[in-house]
């Protein structure tokens, strides 16, 4: 699904990543992990092609994005849900204004729109409060109208940049059931955080940054068995010759 | 395109002074251009019509045959700077004088056809020819004197009428081409700040909706669209104010021409051209509002 190969990135005299490369698979929950100024805000920015990388390819969905024409870029940020740690909701649009926004930038039909956001709307708790203003909402609930609002063109994969950043833990905890419970729906999640209670509680895949480079990643399922495989052989071959 | 109209709409009540800015300038400048328009249109008419109301008066002697009056006549009617070509008897000369001076009959009493010369009158096409064309006549044998319409004095008084309304015209059409191109640069102006200072307020929500994959031109429609509303609202305003304007005016301003065709005649034709000139002001504010965001969306976007 995305795949960062050798990618590196400054801004002037700062490295923000150098030379990370790893690989998220269709239906993977992964958290990007480390301290502030580690490079996660990079990360996700590279993916959405808010930025360019210095060298390297990311491909996403199968395409090459650092080549992306700047007119294809809208598109490909349509196939990504963003929920970001300061909400990001239009302050002057209703819940359900905020969630019909990204159907009206896809192109949905607006027959569609009422069923839709009903229905994301149900899955994050929010039904009752569609018709209030983000200024009538609580922390929690806003990163709600977030998740429902990147939610609802049903994107291939959810990019998630400090989203419990700002709540309380039982907040937090209501808000990190939402996200696991749409990975089992078969949705990709990226999550950037540096909270170390929920890293421990929800115990996905991590990919740990430091000074913008990956210190540590747990490999993914398959590639696991892959490179056990390969281990496994050798040894095979060793004992043949052994006989 | 509903979700754009509403955004423009929500624009427009959430920044009422703005709006009332920009729709204040935009209706005075398309009340003025319709009132120019007419205007122009009004002298452009009056002007036609003494161009080409001026009868120039062949006055014929008196020992003439009708056959010579006849030869006369045809060649005039045949030259094509001529037109309109009439024969007047004496008897008819008499008509017409007792009719200029109904208000005082004694005068009328006291004369008979006879002193009357018979004539023959007739337009020109332009009134450039005018002059070489009496130079001609004046040449025929049988014509005695050549003038302009009396009522409008000599030759020299007639030329001074067209040639101070052909000014006229001109300084109109100068003096209000300026006065309206100054006021839409002021409109653009107004449309363009007013864009621009949307896209600064606007600029959280611009940042949001890009981060969730909105096309550049899904971004641009509602400020584009705002900017069409108060162009079209500002055009429609202003040019129903002076519709009504001209429409009040209109029976004095028949009666006061009379014959002179200052406006169209006829209720449908006067709406005609009314609708023309709205036409034309949609259109030039389709182009103001369009052209007046482009630039202030285009100069936001150098900036970012």
């Amino acid at each position: 699904m995305v795949k960062f190969a050798h990618v590196s990135k400054s801004f002037g005299d700062i490295k923000a990543l150098v030379d990370v490369s790893f690989e998220v698979k269709k239906g993977e929950f992964v958290f990007i992990t480390g301290p502030s100024g580690a490079g996660k805000t990079t990360l996700l920015k590279l993916i959405l092609r808010e930025i360019l990388p210095d060298t390297g390819q990311i491909v996403f969905d199968g395409e090459d994005i650092v080549n992306l024409p700047q007119e294809k870029v809208p598109y490909l940020r349509q196939k990504i849900g963003v929920v970001f740690q300061d909400y990001k909701v239009l302050p002057e649009r209703t819940v359900r204004e905020n969630v019909e926004v990204p159907l009206a930038v896809t192109g949905v039909s607006s027959d569609e729109w009422e069923a839709r956001v009903n229905q994301v709307l149900k899955l994050v708790g929010l039904h009752a409060r569609s018709e209030l203003f983000p200024a009538q909402l609580s922390g929690g609930e806003l990163q709600r109208v977030s998740l429902a609002r990147a939610l609802v063109i049903n994107p291939k994969l959810i990019m998630a940049d400090e989203p419990t950043g700002n709540l309380d833990w039982e907040t937090t905890a209501g808000v990190m059931d939402l996200f696991e419970k749409i990975n089992k729906e078969g949705k990709t999640v990226i999550m950037a955080t540096h909270n170390e209670r929920i890293i421990e509680k929800y115990k996905k895949r991590e990919i740990k940054l430091k000074e913008g480079r990956i210190i540590g990643q747990e490999k993914v399922k398959s590639e696991e068995k892959e490179e056990e495989e390969k281990e496994e052989k050798p040894k095979i071959k060793v004992k043949v010759e052994e006989v | 395109m509903k979700i754009h109209l509403k955004t423009a709409l929500d624009y427009i009540k959430r920044s009422p002074f703005q709006a009332l800015a920009a729709l204040f300038v935009l209706t005075l400048t398309f009340f003025v251009g319709t009132m120019l328009a007419v205007l122009v249109y009004s002298s452009a008419n009056l002007l036609a019509y003494f161009e080409t109301r001026p009868q120039i008066i062949a006055f014929l002697k008196d020992e003439i045959t009708p056959e010579q009056v006849s030869a006369l006549q045809n060649r005039l009617t045949g030259d094509v700077r001529i037109k309109d070509v009439r024969y007047v008897s004496k008897e008819e000369a008499l008509e017409i004088y007792k009719q200029a001076t109904s208000d005082n009959p004694l005068l009328s009493e006291l004369v008979s056809p006879t002193i009357f010369p018979a004539s023959l009158e007739f337009s020109v096409s332009d009134l450039r020819f005018a002059q070489e064309v009496i130079n001609e006549v004046k040449k025929e044998g049988i014509v005695d004197s050549v003038g302009f319409t009396a009522s409008l004095g000599g030759e020299k008084t007639l030329e001074d009428v067209v040639g101070r309304l052909r000014t006229l015209t001109l300084y109109l059409r100068i003096g209000g081409g300026i006065f309206v191109g100054v006021l839409a640069g002021t409109s653009l102006l107004v449309l363009l700040v007013i864009t621009g200072m949307r896209i600064t307020t606007r600029r959280g929500e611009i940042e949001i909706l890009d981060l969730i994959g909105a096309t550049p031109a899904f971004i641009r429609s509602p400020i584009i669209l705002e900017a069409l509303i108060y162009s079209s609202v500002g055009a429609f305003v202003g040019w129903l104010l002076a519709f009504l304007i001209w429409l009040y005016a209109t029976p004095s301003l028949v009666a006061y021409f009379g014959d002179i065709p200052i406006l169209p005649k006829g209720t449908l034709n006067l709406f005609g051209l009314f609708a023309i000139i709205l036409v034309g002001e949609l259109l030039l504010g389709v182009g103001l509002a369009l052209s007046g965001s482009y630039l202030a969306v285009s100069r936001a976007r150098r900036k970012r």
